[in-house]
């Protein structure tokens, strides 16, 4: 997900932008100079000039390359395939969340956990042997933490939990 | 001060405290020792099972916790060259060099041993700075809050090892994000766009969650697994530290006092204590042609170092609710929950709460040496776990916790969206301790800067004229200015260098 220096900078110019004019459009507070708008307004177009000087690579001789240890004796790890599908993975972590978000009510805490468990386990590589018992077990682990000794109300959906 | 002392004593002697106390330093240990999982993110996904704890128990478990999770960043990076937590990453290579020539309980004992050391060395700092700071700061009007949050906000910029301009950019983001909401001096809603979701803000921990936790996740999908690590049987870990501790005093304390500075200065916290002091500590050895190649001297120094910055970050958080650094972050929000707003007062109206937590920094630092050994001696069955078995797990965390905050799903699309946001910055060279800050900070820096421009009827001058205020301005200024100057530096030093090399 690395992208050029002039995407990000210019993200950040509209982004700055944006932000500036919703703080200049907001309401004032009567007979005050000052309001809600002043703070929007100068983080905004600190931020535009920020993401300014990044499209212009001010600044770009302080990064430094991240360092990727090597390893010894053979054991280089295989190099990741690159296409792009790959690259998409990263996302699964917050769209397994936006799923638990989704289905939590309707599937109850122990279902919808369970998928989770399964799905972010295979994703990084272990086999069905691990990731079932784990998917089966863990929500049950975490149930026993969260909903009853910490009261946290979880769902109980299709299955509840048998305490 | 007889009194305070003993009703601090009776504060942290309940079974509560205890039980806490014990089970959030393993956990420290734990999430610690695996590669991948920083002290933060423990120390973050902590917080929720600290709203049902008493006050003093929540601040315990995150002091044990945290420092724990520091030392025990030093055992993969010992025997895998893999830094459990970034903050042991400037000696990892150091540590692995010693286990290959056969001193893996030299290194590791050093580790647990000058940790505990320079974390008490934090505390003694902590209790020595902070009375007389909060003196001054009870004379302290918004003038001077907005130069000191800014100024913390700098340091934030300065430290982080990337480009200042990007993390000046992050700590904007951070300070946007934080505008989100109704809580601004006019009551307005604010960039909320409609949903009343939003209307309470963005709610730090959750994006702290985020950032640290589910960023680490997404890593994790493309980043291959650690090698497993070798068995292999110890010999005694103690031995010889007290011999290294006599040899190298000078540089344990050189350490112990740069890692307190460090962790003082807002935004800096233990990995970049452990950076500096590691250098230190090749730049004035009398050996340092030995560095690189196994000699413990620079692990001694900057494993007192990052240890005493844990608790030495604690002070800015107390005295001004300015975190010294991530972990100080979110002890900050776990203060405001448990009704001990951080600021001068404290020291005065909750004195025996303060006296409490010193006592538990104190605890937990005597507690790691034996907990410590112990930990080094089961590390090779823990690190058996598959990462594809830890993950998901903290996953669950992550959304369970989440929702706990505030017993809402908003809490969970907070964690996923800053999950993403964290892991885009991080790939492209934003700092995220940088929006971090920002985040954490930003009601309290438009406070005080709105309530200043109140007061001084939209004119700047005032924000100049009180004295303490004048040198927190040229100072965060200065900070500001900073990586300019070193870039004028480079830029006269170079064409010398370019004609000597002839690139």
């Amino acid at each position: 997900m690395r992208l050029p220096d002039s995407v990000t900078g210019s993200f950040l110019v509209v982004l700055g932008a944006a932000a500036a004019y919703g703080g200049w459009i907001l309401p004032p507070v009567p007979g005050q100079p000052v309001g809600p708008n002043v703070f929007p307004l100068v983080i905004g177009c600190g931020l535009a000039l920020c993401g300014l000087a990044i499209v212009f690579g001010v600044g770009r001789s302080f990064e430094e390359e991240e360092e990727l240890i090597p390893f010894e004796d053979g054991q280089a790890a295989a190099p990741p395939p690159q296409s792009k599908l790959y690259g998409m993975r990263a996302l699964l972590p917050p769209a397994l969340l936006l799923f638990y978000v989704a289905a939590a009510d309707r599937l109850g805490f122990i279902v919808t956990a369970a998928i989770m468990v399964y799905v972010t386990s295979t994703a990084l590589g272990a086999k069905w042997k691990l990731a079932l018992p784990l998917a089966v077990l863990s929500p049950f682990a975490i149930h026993l933490i969260f909903g009853k000794l910490l009261r946290v109300p979880l769902p109980a959906g299709l299955l509840p939990a048998p305490w | 001060m007889l009194k305070t002392l003993l009703d601090a004593f009776a504060l942290i002697s309940t079974w509560e405290v205890i039980i806490a106390m014990i089970a959030a330093s393993v956990y420290g240990l734990v999430i610690g020792s695996l590669p991948g999982l920083s002290a933060t993110m423990a120390t973050a996904l902590l917080v929720p099972v600290t709203f049902y704890l008493s006050p003093i128990a929540a601040i315990a478990t995150i002091v044990a916790a945290s420092s724990m999770a520091i030392f025990s960043g030093d055992i993969p990076g010992a025997l895998l060259r893999i830094p459990g937590t970034p903050a042991s990453a400037a000696y990892a290579d150091e540590a692995y060099a010693m286990t290959r020539k056969g001193q893996a309980e030299l290194a590791l004992g050093a580790g647990v041993w000058f940790s505990a050391v320079g974390g008490i060395a934090g505390v003694l700092s902590l209790m020595i700075l902070a009375p007389p700071l909060a003196e001054i700061a009870l004379s302290f009007s918004t003038f001077e809050y907005f130069w000191l949050a800014l100024l913390g906000l700098m340091c934030a910029t300065l430290v982080a090892r990337s480009s200042p301009v990007k993390a000046i950019a992050g700590m904007f983001i951070g300070l946007l994000v934080a505008c989100i909401g109704i809580e601004n001096p006019g009551g307005v809603p604010r960039f909320t766009f409609g949903l009343t979701d939003l209307f309470g803000g963005i709610e730090p921990i959750p994006a702290l969650v985020g950032v640290f936790a589910v960023a680490q996740v997404m890593r994790a999908m493309l980043t291959p697994e650690p090698p497993p690590l070798p068995r292999r049987k110890f010999g005694s870990i103690m031995a010889g530290q007290w011999k290294l501790t006599k040899l190298y005093r000078w540089q344990m304390t050189r350490g112990n006092i740069v890692g307190i500075i460090i962790g003082v200065l807002p935004g800096a916290g233990a990995d970049m204590a452990a950076w500096v002091s590691y250098a230190m500590s090749k730049r004035f050895s009398k050996e340092p042609e030995k560095f690189g190649t196994g000699h413990v001297e620079g692990l001694v120094e900057a494993g007192a170092s990052n240890n005493a910055s844990i608790a030495s970050g604690w002070v800015p958080s107390l005295l001004f609710g300015i975190p010294g650094d991530t972990i100080a972050a979110i002890a900050i929000g776990v203060l405001y929950m448990k009704g001990l707003n951080p600021g001068p007062t404290l020291f005065t109206e909750k004195a025996s709460s303060m006296y409490a937590i010193y006592l538990m920094f104190i605890i937990a630092n005597i507690l790691m040496i034996p907990l410590g050994i112990a930990m080094i001696r089961v590390a090779t069955y823990i690190l058996l776990a598959p990462r594809s078995a830890i993950m998901p797990i903290i996953m669950l965390c992550c959304a369970v916790g989440s929702f706990a905050i505030g017993n809402n799903m908003f809490g969970v699309v907070t964690v996923a969206a800053f999950g993403v946001i964290g892991y885009v910055m991080e790939a492209n060279g934003y700092p995220v301790a940088a929006m971090v800050l920002g985040i954490v900070m930003g009601t309290m820096v438009e406070q005080a800067f709105v309530t200043s421009l109140i007061k001084s009827d939209g004119s700047i001058l005032p924000f100049f004229e009180r004295p303490v205020a004048a040198i927190l301005a040229a100072m965060a200024i200065g900070a500001l200015l900073w990586p300019v100057m070193v870039w004028v530096w480079r830029k006269v030093k170079q064409p010398q260098t370019a004609a000597a090399t002839s690139r």
